[in-house]
């Protein structure tokens, strides 16, 4: 009896210390694995609708925090998403959307992230078109669609199109009606994105978020303070400045503002300031 | 009619005081606790998270205690063959089938009464937490959301006396009734599906066809989901509610007179 009760203590003591060992080899071993694993596959919106059965947006939550919990980890480890990974990310919202086509989260983190982030636009404004579709109480909805149209794209009649329809919904505010009136005016195009930026800025609470408006907002004020100066210039010369060095050579600033993205700004042969980091 | 009354009664009283009743209001109580932690990690439709949460809870529990309580209330009686002690008495075969089926009825009517109203904890919390000005919710809507998942446990308990009253065990009842409700589930999607013709891939006319019989023949329990619908505040019409609501009346009188035949015509061992 007191034989057995010792091996059992034993074994059961051998056991514990082992997998006291194991565990953090085992997590390891995991974290090795997953990295390598990479994006997975995205199950399509039409199966994946059937497989929920009642738990739709239970599914549509778990399939957006996946893949927000994937992009955030890339964002601590200081790493950048490739292209396929984009790739993955736009197809796990449009899946989520597909499955509950109402819910904001996906909408708002594809739009900021997929604009922003990297140069997928087309996507970007797919899922909010489709917001749009579905959110038609929401202004915000075709706010960000009107910025990305404005100032990705270029297409001002859309932007304005997109601002009115924003401008109709309960919630937008009296600002909306003159920044769509003033973007059917070719030009002034930083001032306009300034404006977008800081009505956006407002309705942004989360901190990363707001990090990544606010440095485009300081770029472009950058920007828009350059563009009145070469106009300055302009006036008083008569002529067009070769380089922005030049400006501080006649005097006029006494510096070239700091690019937030860590490029120079220059003056483009066209007459436009740019910037070599091209706001990325 | 008395006769049914008291075979309910004891039918649900036998229900509540079942052991597993307790397991199955623990795991809905830990996860209305996860709910109010998980619903952090989102970024702005969190009441949403919230009710999808709540609300699965409630419609998971309420099948659980159906499929884990409810089919072996029927099971108890024809395996402890308890069943020659009610059938010798001055009841009907089909007042007893009935009777049971509310039995049933009421215990899935106590847990959602329960968990409902536990269920809007989380919600309000996840409310207090973060306030979106652009996110809707109504709790008039919350509430219709959780009388249609009490709706949608009538029509799988009365798929449950379907299958009770003719099986010979309660194990094989228990799958035919998961089964039964997994196809119901889906049929809506499956139809959907093949009609939208995706990616122009050739359907087998048979196949088709049949996805469209089993649509008539299954129970559609997706009608009886409106947890989106309570979760972003949509407005639901009365047509739906109205037709929905005899859908489901329709279903559980077809599904009761079949088992009643064939209750009646069962010999027992």
């Amino acid at each position: 009896m007191q034989r057995s009760l010792i091996s059992a203590i034993l074994v059961i003591s051998f056991a514990f210390i082992g997998s006291v060992f194991a565990i953090p080899k085992v997590s390891l071993e995991r974290d090795k694995l997953r990295q390598k694993e990479g994006v997975g596959l995205v199950m399509p919106s039409q199966i994946a609708q059937i497989v929920a059965l009642e738990f739709k947006g239970l599914f549509a939550d778990a399939i957006f925090s996946k893949a927000m919990t994937y992009y955030g980890g890339k964002l601590i480890r200081g790493e950048k998403a490739t292209e396929e990974e984009w790739d993955w990310i736009y197809r796990n919202m449009d899946t989520a959307t597909d499955l509950d086509p109402y819910f904001l989260d996906p909408y708002y983190f594809g739009a900021t992230n997929l604009a922003w982030g990297t140069n997928k636009v087309k996507e970007a404004n797919l899922l909010l078109e489709k917001a749009f579709r579905y959110r038609d109480w929401d202004w915000t909805i075709p706010f960000y669609l009107g910025f990305n149209y404005f100032y990705f794209l270029q297409d001002n009649e859309k932007a304005a199109f997109y601002l009115m329809e924003a401008s109709k919904k309960q919630g937008s505010g009296t600002l909306l009606p003159t920044l769509a009136a003033r973007l059917a005016y070719q030009g002034k195009k930083t001032e306009n994105a300034i404006i977008f930026l800081q009505e956006i800025l407002k309705k942004t609470d989360d901190e990363t978020v707001k990090k990544v408006y606010e440095k485009r907002l300081n770029a472009l004020k950058g920007i828009l303070f350059l563009e009145k100066v070469v106009a300055a210039y302009q006036d008083k010369f008569k002529a067009q400045p070769n380089k922005l060095d030049e400006l501080i050579a006649k005097g006029i600033i006494s510096e070239i503002p700091q690019d937030p993205y860590g490029g120079k700004f220059y003056l483009d042969k066209d007459g436009s300031i740019k910037t070599t980091s091209e706001l990325r | 009619m008395t006769a049914v009354w008291s075979v309910a009664l004891i039918t649900f009283k036998e229900g509540i005081k079942n052991r597993v009743i307790f397991g199955i209001f623990i795991i809905a109580l830990l996860l209305f606790a996860a709910t109010t932690v998980v619903i952090t990690f989102f970024m702005r439709d969190i009441v949403k998270v919230a009710v999808d949460l709540s609300l699965s809870t409630v419609s998971f529990a309420g099948l659980l205690t159906l499929l884990f309580i409810g089919v072996n209330l029927f099971g108890k009686d024809l395996d402890k063959r308890t069943i020659y002690m009610v059938i010798s008495r001055p009841i009907s075969r089909s007042e007893y089938l009935v009777g049971k089926f509310i039995g049933i009825v009421l215990l899935a009517l106590a847990v959602v009464v329960f968990l409902g109203l536990l269920s809007s904890v989380p919600v309000i919390l996840s409310k207090r937490f973060y306030y979106y000005p652009e996110a809707r919710f109504d709790w008039w809507i919350y509430s219709i959301a959780v009388v249609y998942i009490f709706i949608k446990l009538a029509v799988v308990s009365a798929v449950i006396t379907l299958f009770a009253s003719f099986t010979s065990n309660s194990f094989i009842a228990l799958i035919l009734s998961l089964v039964t409700y997994i196809i119901g589930q889906s049929t809506e999607g499956v139809k959907l599906l093949l009609a939208s013709k995706v990616e122009k891939i050739d359907v087998n006319p048979v196949l088709s066809h049949m996805a469209g019989i089993a649509y008539y023949i299954f129970p559609n329990i997706s009608a009886f989901d409106l947890k989106t619908q309570a979760a972003h505040g949509l407005s639901i019409g009365p047509s739906y509610i109205i037709w929905t609501a005899l859908y489901a009346v329709f279903y559980i009188v077809i599904a009761l007179s079949i088992g009643a035949l064939a209750f009646r015509r069962r010999e027992f061992p």
